[in-house]
């Protein structure tokens, strides 16, 4: 369930980018939970058709999943499935985001593979034979060649695993209740380590396999996916005739996919390519130039990109430090040293050393920084201090010990930690010594999960309002057409607040996105 | 039978050096519950109701203690308007005075600035240092009246990294850590390099926002009337 803020955002950004209607749709969902058509109907007070629009409009656009669900119509009636729809909270999100994504598959694979993604991004989900209808009405030339050079960057993408194929439109979720009762215990016992809502589980059904989700299109055997090669592997080569109708079956699945399969961006991999980006402007900021190249090319390099951590081996890094700017004129001990400075851990494997670091390390500085200096603009230099000596102690404090090792008088000390704790950014416990007479003490502590929970919200607030002032201005900018100082000033204005939000949403995805 | 010699006169007497003179009855005992509460001290109130003493006798009392250069009163850090008295020979503890820091009750800063920017200046004039070096760089440079000791070296270091102008590493041993022994801790300054980075959220006005709790899209603090907002992009109508 998402906060108040976040809902707001949200719904605020629908209504941008789709109008009222479909944000209606979208907040009551949001709102709401899983909901059926009737129920949005109900609960929206808007018409049939108009619901159904809406829905449309969002799945088209990737921000709302559809299920069904067994529903028996009434008492020992015959059961039925019910279509279910569920908003996809992060996926909303992720459309303030589209400019950093085009930036990122810009500098990975050129401006073709850009301008495709900005198509699927501007529509949602579309087929190859209606992102070659969008290219060719834009260009003159010969559309067969067009055509060609399209599979080739749609290919590409795909392997990059910008872009997927889309999720399966509406998987049926069967209860588990009716389910034989043999291996109910069995089953109850493995329920306790992996209960899923209804909403988990309609997102696993949906979810297509790694191999489905980025095989390409086939062109009659020129290139064909991961999943047709293994199914080539199982003729034998006698075979012959049931070879060919095979080779034929291929061209017409080739034909049926460009008309009929929807791909859409691999938001996944784009979190992925930004979370990577901001570690690195990290370290670069705190370690310099060097250990941004090194922490890259250890990322990129990694095999085996597990929850937490990446690990690549020496030569692997090597080869990718060499292939960045800079990279060439450094030594292999300077890039020791660096990995050393990053704090990975090395260990020896089949005669080959590997380094491997715990990304969440960089990530948790990054989430640091960004409440640390919200303290300092907001408490000032004195509470900056505290505020740092309780992240770092990670336990409680004693008031008269924050203000020695802080050089803060005590009582100013006393007032700025109640200051914090009443702000909801301190934890505070009291305790009553015994001795010659009673005594108080406070203990203090920084509560991370929860005042994470309370800065990420401050965020979505904070975007909301930028979101907000934009489409203010938009409208002042729509009255002020005819004096040309005032329009420049708010057009200055806009561009303000619209690279503010970017700067905000990168802090969202912070605390938001980026935790593993 | 050795108890009724033990009279409070005899117990006194092995200390023969801070034997007082002999006192009027009153300023006896005051003096004797003061000096028992040796480096800690006693509030007046206490003393009152401790010994059951008159308001003015104690009052009398004390001025000819400290009259006579036996009991001194002492700056209390947590209560500045109660009244300490300790004997003469005790120093302050560190819960009445605040300690080292503390100098007539209150927070040395002029001491404490001064004693930062000597850290700031030597730790960036050796790149890399240890608390030794720090301290024997300052010690050496004989700019400081007062001595003052590692301890409170290390103090101050340790307040700058929590400020984030120096920061606190592992010496690796090789490039620049070339002169600390690996894996001692050293000290670096980060002038220049990192600042108190400022964050995206506190660099726009909602970050900082008094009344963000009172700000909706319809409401009376909204973002299309706020004031903050205006006065940022100097948006004036």
């Amino acid at each position: 369930m998402v906060s108040q803020d976040a809902l707001n955002l949200a719904v605020s950004l629908m209504t941008s980018h789709f109008g009222d209607l479909v944000a209606k749709v979208c907040g009551c969902l949001l709102q709401g939970g899983t909901l059926s058509l009737q129920e949005i109907v109900r609960c929206t007070e808007l018409s049939n058709s108009q619901v159904k629009n809406g829905l449309l409009v969002l799945i088209q656009h990737n921000c709302v999943q559809a299920f069904s669900v067994p529903k028996q119509a009434g008492a020992g009636g015959a059961t039925k499935s019910l279509t279910q729809y569920m908003a996809l909270f992060d996926n909303i999100l992720h459309r303030m985001r589209f400019t950093k994504f085009l930036a990122i598959v810009r500098d990975d694979l050129g401006p073709q593979c850009e301008t495709l993604l900005e198509g699927l991004l501007q529509h949602g989900r579309l087929t190859f034979d209606q992102l070659v209808v969008r290219a060719t009405s834009k260009q003159s030339e010969d559309s067969s060649s067009i055509r060609d050079v399209l599979r080739k960057n749609l290919e590409r993408l795909v392997h990059g695993q910008y872009v997927e194929r889309c999720p399966r439109p509406e998987p049926f979720i069967a209860p588990t209740s009716e389910e034989g009762t043999a291996s109910a215990r069995r089953r109850s016992a493995k329920s306790k380590e992996e209960t899923y809502s209804l909403e988990q589980q309609a997102m696993i059904a949906a979810a297509l396999s790694h191999a489905e989700r980025f095989s390409v299109i086939t062109d009659s055997g020129r290139e064909s996916s991961d999943v047709k090669d293994a199914d080539k592997q199982d003729v034998s080569v006698g075979d012959k005739r049931k070879f060919e109708v095979l080779e034929l079956d291929e061209e017409v699945q080739a034909a049926i996919t460009e008309t009929e399969v929807l791909w859409r961006a691999n938001f996944q991999k784009f979190v992925h390519c930004l979370e990577k980006k901001a570690c690195v402007a990290n370290v670069r900021s705190r370690l310099g130039l060097d250990a941004g190249v090194v922490l890259e090319a250890l990322v990129e390099s990694s095999d085996q990109e597990k929850d937490n951590f990446v690990k690549a081996s020496m030569d692997g890094i090597l080869e990718a430090v060499r292939g960045k700017p800079g990279g060439i004129s450094m030594t292999l001990e300077h890039i020791r040293i660096v990995l050393d400075q990053l704090g990975c851990s090395s260990s020896i494997e089949d005669n080959n050393v590997f380094y491997k670091m715990e990304v969440q390390c960089i990530i948790e500085s990054c989430q640091n920084d960004e409440v640390e200096s919200l303290v300092l603009s907001r408490y000032g230099k004195e509470a900056y201090r505290i505020f740092r000596l309780l992240i770092k102690k990670g336990s409680l404090v004693e008031t008269e010990q924050i203000s020695d090792i802080t050089f803060v008088e005590k009582k100013v000390a006393q007032g700025i930690l109640y200051k914090l704790w009443n702000d909801d950014y301190l934890y505070m416990q009291k305790v009553i010594s015994i001795g010659a007479g009673q005594l108080q003490h406070f203990l203090w502590k920084v509560e991370k999960h929860s005042l994470w929970e309370l800065v990420l919200n401050h965020m979505y607030h904070a975007a909301l309002n930028l979101n907000q002032k934009i489409a203010h201005i938009v409208e002042q900018e729509q009255e002020v057409l005819q004096a040309r100082e005032k329009r420049e000033q708010l057009r200055k204005s806009r561009m303000i607040l619209e690279l503010s939000l970017l700067k905000v949403d990168d802090a969202l995805m912070l605390f938001h996105d980026f935790k593993r | 039978m050795s108890r009724p010699s033990m009279t409070p006169q005899k117990r006194a007497q092995p200390d023969s050096q801070s034997q007082p003179p002999a006192l009027p009855e009153n300023e006896r005992i005051l003096y004797e519950l003061i000096k028992s509460r040796k480096n800690m001290g006693i509030w007046t109130a206490d003393m009152k109701k401790e010994t059951g003493l008159q308001n003015i006798v104690v009052t009398k009392a004390l001025k000819s203690l400290q009259n006579k250069n036996l009991i001194k009163d002492v700056v209390n850090v947590h209560n500045k308007a109660r009244k300490i008295f300790m004997a003469v020979e005790f120093e302050p503890s560190k819960e009445v005075s605040g300690g080292s820091w503390y100098s007539e009750g209150s927070l040395d800063t002029e001491f404490i600035n001064i004693l930062r920017k000597m850290c700031l200046k030597h730790i960036e004039e050796l790149k890399v240092a240890t608390i030794e070096d720090i301290w024997k760089s300052i010690s050496a440079s004989g700019v400081l009246k007062v001595a003052c000791t590692m301890q409170q070296v290390l103090e101050i270091v340790r307040a700058l990294a929590l400020d984030k102008e120096i920061e606190e590493l592992k010496s690796t041993g090789v490039g620049e850590f070339s002169t600390v022994q690996t894996g001692k801790v050293c000290y670096r300054s980060l002038r220049g390099r990192e600042a108190p980075r400022v964050g995206h959220l506190s660099s726009i006005p909602c970050g900082v926002c008094p009344r963000i709790s009172e700000c909706t899209p319809d409401g009376v603090i909204s973002p299309k009337t706020c004031v903050y907002y205006n006065k940022w992009l100097k948006l004036e109508f």
